[in-house]
């Protein structure tokens, strides 16, 4: 992981209408994905994901995930079709305490009557350029035997 | 280095124990060790220590096993939000030692980091005196998202010298009244002024707790303590705009009649009564003064009384799980205890009422305080046992989950209970 692209994570979570989701396995393995709409990165390089709700699935599996050592994912979607996939470990569940309150209180701000659960710390461990335009210049350098041939044709009347 | 380095890189005897059970967290394996074996502090450790931002000891109802009154941590909290409620122990008895590492606090066993771990955060009303000059946190304490009462500090079952063979609430009393000025009987209205200035804290605590010493004295028995625990409970309950709030209190096997009108007339949700230990000799030894008012079988019917009143889901019993295996008259194995502890807990889970444990610590000026608790095999095989036991009977737990109490390693395992109501 390079220090450039955990940069382009904390600039796209500062843009405006990027989508953030986070993607978890659940005890069978089973995926689920939902998006995390107050994500942040911390001073520490540490994504930080507020579960609002004590018996949802994603606080489940995060909770599977730093008992049993499971990955999770987080994805973030810019506007200008930029995607960076995060892989990680989660670190910590903050559930008490100044920090937590903070966000307690943020939460509250924006949604009105709500609660929240924990303070999930990810601690990122590969970025991952999903961007199309970036992964299909370097699909078509590294391997190009996957081309469909009709992308090469000559297209004669248009000689 | 970081942590996820460190941590590939050592081996412990904790993990030999964890390899034993793959389905059972490392961190719940860890707390119960830690609670079975206690703590001790290094120098560096209490240097980290910052009374405006840490809960430190002093406030609870019963003692330190090194049987000292002096400030440190509360208690601790692991990376998943996992309390871990033990106490100062000599370094002598082999506990895990708590000390620093880059700049944080971490679990060393051997001289071996296992784990950091955060102090208990001090809530804001800790700085505060109540309107009669009592340090607030003497008269209502915190844990991580809990709200303690604990409105009597003695236990009437004394008075005849029949209080149970591990308890030192009395010792704890008179300690904490020559040393912190801590009353001994609380007063109500001051009690739910506290509770008022502690909720002011946005994001902090989660539930109301309440308990005491028994109190036998009454026009029935335990009426005095019923109406006692009324009043509390009613002025807690006028700092919030429902009836009802998310609350569990801890008290003696009321009469069905009692515990209607404890239901009735307050906002409590929820019922606790402890057996202490699931077999009737063992019962009638340790815990002598129980015996004498009310009897093992009668508090087990009670118990189930209680779920008519409070619900299915809301009514529990604890244990003190290892003086079952104490000394001369405890079971001779700890397979024949857990045989014994979970056929009995499962007699109860059966009826709606569930079955949580606290690790037992031997406590000095206790008439057990001379042995051992038990292997941390048998905790983690007890804690499953239990668990396994709400998950058979359908059994939520959440009013005594890490959340509202953090002291029991099976419900530590219940966080993730299945959700019976996603199959409505």
């Amino acid at each position: 992981m390079t220090g450039e692209l955990l940069q382009r994570v904390g600039g796209l979570l500062a843009e405006a209408g990027t989508i953030a989701t986070i993607a978890t396995i659940d005890e069978h393995g089973a995926p689920q994905s939902v998006p995390t709409p107050f994500l942040q990165l911390d001073e520490a390089g540490r994504l930080v994901h507020l579960e609002l709700l004590e018996t949802s699935s994603t606080h489940r599996n995060l909770l599977g995930s730093i008992w049993f050592d499971r990955p999770v994912s987080v994805t973030l979607s810019g506007r200008n079709d930029e995607v960076l996939v995060i892989s990680g470990r989660v670190y910590k569940a903050l559930v008490s305490g100044l920090r937590f309150s903070r966000f307690y209180r943020k939460v509250r701000s924006q949604l009105g009557d709500a609660d929240l659960a924990a303070v999930w710390l990810i601690e990122p461990l590969k970025i991952h350029d999903e961007t199309y335009q970036v992964r299909k210049a370097q699909e078509e350098t590294f391997h190009p035997f996957y081309f469909h041939l009709d992308r090469l044709v000559i297209h004669r009347d248009s000689i | 280095m970081s942590y996820a380095l460190l941590k590939r890189s050592l081996i412990t005897d904790l993990d030999t124990v964890a390899a034993r059970y793959p389905d059972v967290p490392r961190l719940i394996i860890l707390k119960t060790d830690v609670q079975r074996r206690g703590v001790f502090y290094a120098d560096a450790a209490l240097e980290l220590l910052d009374e405006t931002l840490h809960q430190t000891t002093g406030t609870h109802i019963f003692g330190a096993r090194d049987g000292k009154t002096a400030v440190r941590p509360e208690s601790l909290l692991l990376r998943d939000g996992t309390s871990i409620i033990t106490t100062p122990t000599p370094q002598e008895d082999d506990p895990y030692v708590v000390d620093v590492l880059d700049g944080d606090a971490w679990l060393f066993d051997n001289g071996t980091p296992v784990e950091p771990v955060d102090y208990w955060p001090a809530p804001a009303y800790y700085a505060k005196k109540s309107r009669s000059g009592v340090p607030m946190k003497h008269i209502v304490s915190a844990r991580p998202q809990r709200l303690n009462i604990f409105p009597y500090r003695y236990c009437t079952f004394w008075n005849n010298a029949k209080g149970c063979a591990f308890c030192d609430i009395v010792v704890q009393l008179k300690k904490g009244r020559d040393l912190l000025n801590i009353p001994a009987k609380l007063d109500p209205v001051e009690v739910g002024e506290v509770i008022g200035e502690a909720l002011k804290e946005q994001g902090r605590f989660s539930t109301i707790f309440l308990t005491s010493g028994s109190i036998t004295s009454g026009e029935r028995p335990f009426d005095d303590e019923v109406d006692y625990f009324i009043a509390l409970l009613k002025e807690v309950g006028k700092n919030f705009r429902t009836h009802k709030y998310p609350s569990q209190m801890i008290g003696t096997a009321f009469e069905k009649e009692q515990l209607k009108r404890l239901y009735d007339k307050t906002g409590l949700t929820s019922y606790t009564s402890d057996l202490e230990v699931l077999d009737e000799g063992l019962f009638n030894r340790y815990c002598p003064g129980k015996r004498e008012w009310i009897g093992y079988k009668e508090w087990k019917r009670r118990l189930v009384d209680a779920v008519d009143v409070f619900g299915y889901g809301r009514v529990n019993t604890g244990l003190v799980a290892g003086i079952e295996l104490a000394g001369p008259h405890g079971f001779q194995s700890e397979d024949l205890a857990l045989e014994r502890t979970l056929s009995e807990a499962e007699d109860l889970a059966r009826q709606g009422v569930s079955t949580v444990f606290i690790v037992w610590s031997p406590r000095p000026d206790t008439p057990l305080g001379k042995y051992k608790n038990a292997s941390l095999d048998y905790y983690i095989r007890l804690a499953r046992g239990l668990h396994q036991l709400r998950i058979k009977y359908r059994l939520p737990i959440d009013h005594d989950s890490y959340r509202n109490c953090g002291n029991h390693p099976d419900t530590d395992l219940s966080r993730i209970l299945p959700l019976w109501e996603s199959e409505l």
